[in-house]
């Protein structure tokens, strides 16, 4: 933790109303590593991860990208550091290609200032091949695809703007095991290229096959944060439902 | 749609015998043309999930406005015509404003809107009639002397079509050159075949059109070019513009389009100005057809041009639609009402009907998406 972090969090708080939805959270991330953040419903995680998405502002604390403080007054700003956010309901325009979600948000242009479809389409087909093989309709509108297709258009999203640290909110909630198994691919992928991975999740599986390193949440509350290879499943249950750090640990 | 219209076409053609003729298309035409400008921006509104009930409203306020400064006022035409347009962008911010920022829904915004706006044109001219006199201003509203001729019609048609061919010949040569496979070559001579088939039968039934006493054919009527050139424009920004695309990504999914960074408040806010540049013209297009300004001018516009975007297959969901398809669904309206009025029709069934015909449509879009 001493040499500098590519993402680090200090005391981050947020809270709505009264409700303290995250309270006093920090944590680092290095590059290649992935980060798995668990909790219960309402944990706050989601919440945390929107405040690093530039969707929701900091209330107290503060977050450091390579060491430098920096402040998002929106999702641009964080886009434009680095960051990319998949977030739990994908947030894909549903009407539009796949092509078009690639790029939302960050159209390629022509000289004139008009949307240069071929050379965004021209960079999404090896793109999209290069993720799975098997996408070949990309000038569908995305309501059409399946969601492991939805999926491979989320991700690309990092891969295409070269993407240093990647959010995921349960990117595996709603794939059958073959999709589980291509997105699991993606993020070790993701992670040997040196890319930092924050996997929000429910999923043991997910967290023992994925991550290096964990945080539990509570209540908005850090519980503890451990290397994955230190613990037992049973062990970080215990965390999350009864909010206590094993003796281990 | 394009089946429908046709079917109308005919059948009404079959009842009255003079509904195909080159006058009653030149009329039909000519009077759509207030509707269909903007029927066109009504459709990216739609399509964003807004709705803006003050267009007729807004368009009385600001003939009015435009004919008074003129007639009442003596204020040169253009400056006139710029105060109207002025009326209308600061309306258009204002509703954009209270509706992106504020988050009111467009729905009240703009039932305020459609009331006080109406409230607006009475009393700028304290409800008098504002007579407009300026020849070419008159032109714009079509009739006698509001054309093009038979050489204009012709050479703006094939204005037109190469404009549309050379268009076709870019984007190949740009798909081309970034590697990606270009669309199908037949499918696209299909197209180019198909435009200049319509442009030039356009341009063939128009100067067909010989007005008793006048030399040669009418051509293509004026508030028809300025239609046909707002939809042309419009429909490029939707589709070749970030504007648009943003447009298209809001009304698909609004979360998606904030999280993906879209400035969603400053597109929403452009894109009722854009609207309320559309109605200003609108106005002018109305106001000289008519020859005045009056108070009442486009009452109950704003249901005709709804229903034009959803009979042209805009749907009320948002995310999807087109501005090409309001031409259609325009048309189908016009058609309708003047088909109609040729079977002498009384208006209380004219009514019933234009009303049952928006309904049926939505109900034509739910079966087909099933």
């Amino acid at each position: 933790m001493s040499k500098t972090a590519l993402l680090e969090v200090r005391d981050a708080r947020k809270s709505f109303g009264g409700v303290h939805a995250v309270d006093g959270v920090s944590l680092s991330l290095a590059p290649g590593e992935v980060l798995a953040v668990l909790g219960h419903n309402g944990a706050g995680k989601s919440t945390l991860m929107q405040m690093l998405a530039g969707a929701l502002p900091f209330d107290g604390g503060e977050l450091l990208l390579n060491g430098q403080p920096v402040k998002f007054a929106s999702p641009a700003d964080s886009r434009a550091a680095g960051i990319e956010t998949i977030h739990q309901k994908l947030a894909l325009a549903d009407n539009l290609d796949s092509v078009a979600n690639l790029f939302l948000g960050r159209e390629l242009r022509t000289r004139f200032g008009l949307l240069d479809d071929a050379a965004m389409r021209a960079a999404a087909v090896p793109l999209f091949a290069r993720l799975n093989p098997n996408f070949k309709n990309i000038a569908d509108p995305v309501m059409s695809l399946s969601g492991g297709q939805r999926q491979v258009v989320a991700i690309a999203r990092a891969l295409q703007f070269k993407a240093r640290v990647l959010i995921m909110d349960e990117p595996c909630a709603a794939l059958g095991p073959a999709e589980t198994a291509m997105v699991h691919d993606l993020i070790r992928r993701l992670s040997a290229e040196g890319v930092g991975i924050l996997l929000v999740t429910h999923d043991m599986p997910d967290v023992f096959a994925l991550s290096s390193r964990l945080m539990v949440m509570k209540n908005g509350r850090p519980v503890a944060t451990c290397r994955t290879a230190d613990v037992t499943e049973d062990e970080v249950l215990a965390m999350i439902i009864a909010g206590k750090a094993p003796a281990t640990a | 749609m394009a089946a429908v219209l046709v079917a109308i076409a005919i059948g009404f053609h079959g009842l009255t015998g003079s509904f195909l003729t080159a006058e009653n298309l030149y009329n039909i035409a000519q009077q759509t043309a207030v509707v269909g400008i903007v029927a066109s921006g009504m459709a990216l509104i739609i399509v964003a999930r807004q709705i803006d009930l003050s267009v007729g409203s807004l368009l009385g306020a600001v003939g009015v406005l435009m004919a008074w400064l003129q007639y009442t006022q003596g204020w040169p035409v253009v400056a006139a015509l710029l105060a109207g347009l002025g009326l209308a962008l600061a309306v258009g911010l204002f509703q954009g404003w209270l509706s992106a920022v504020v988050g009111i829904p467009s729905f009240v915004v703009t039932l305020g809107g459609l009331v006080s706006l109406r409230g607006v044109a009475f009393l700028v001219a304290d409800g008098k009639t504002q007579p407009v006199t300026e020849p070419w201003l008159l032109a714009l509203g079509g009739g006698l002397e509001g054309s093009l001729g038979e050489r204009g019609s012709w050479l703006l048609g094939v204005g037109l079509i190469l404009l549309l061919w050379g268009w076709q010949m870019l984007q190949r040569r740009a798909q081309a050159r970034a590697g990606a496979l270009p669309g199908n070559f037949t499918h696209d001579l299909l197209k180019a075949g198909l435009a200049a088939f319509a442009v030039f039968g356009t341009v063939a039934v128009f100067n067909a059109y010989r007005i008793e006493g006048q030399e040669q054919g009418q051509g293509l009527p004026l508030p028809l070019v300025i239609w046909v050139a707002v939809v042309l424009l419009l429909g490029f920004v939707a589709r070749h513009t970030r504007f648009g695309r943003y447009v298209y990504a809001i009304g698909g999914n609004p979360d998606a389009a904030r999280l993906a960074g879209i400035p969603v408040r400053r597109v929403m806010i452009q894109l009722n100005l854009l609207l309320a540049a559309l109605v200003a013209l609108a106005a002018v297009v109305a106001m000289a057809r008519l020859n005045a300004g009056t108070n009442s001018m486009g009452t109950g516009m704003e249901l005709t041009v709804i229903a034009a975007a959803v009979i042209g297959g805009v749907s009320l969901a948002g995310g999807s639609g087109s501005v090409g398809g309001t031409v259609l669904g325009a048309l189908i309206i016009q058609s309708i009402d003047s088909g109609l009025l040729l079977t002498d029709v009384s208006i209380g069934w004219r009514m019933v009907v234009l009303g049952q015909v928006l309904v049926a449509a939505v109900v034509f879009d739910r079966v087909v998406q099933k």
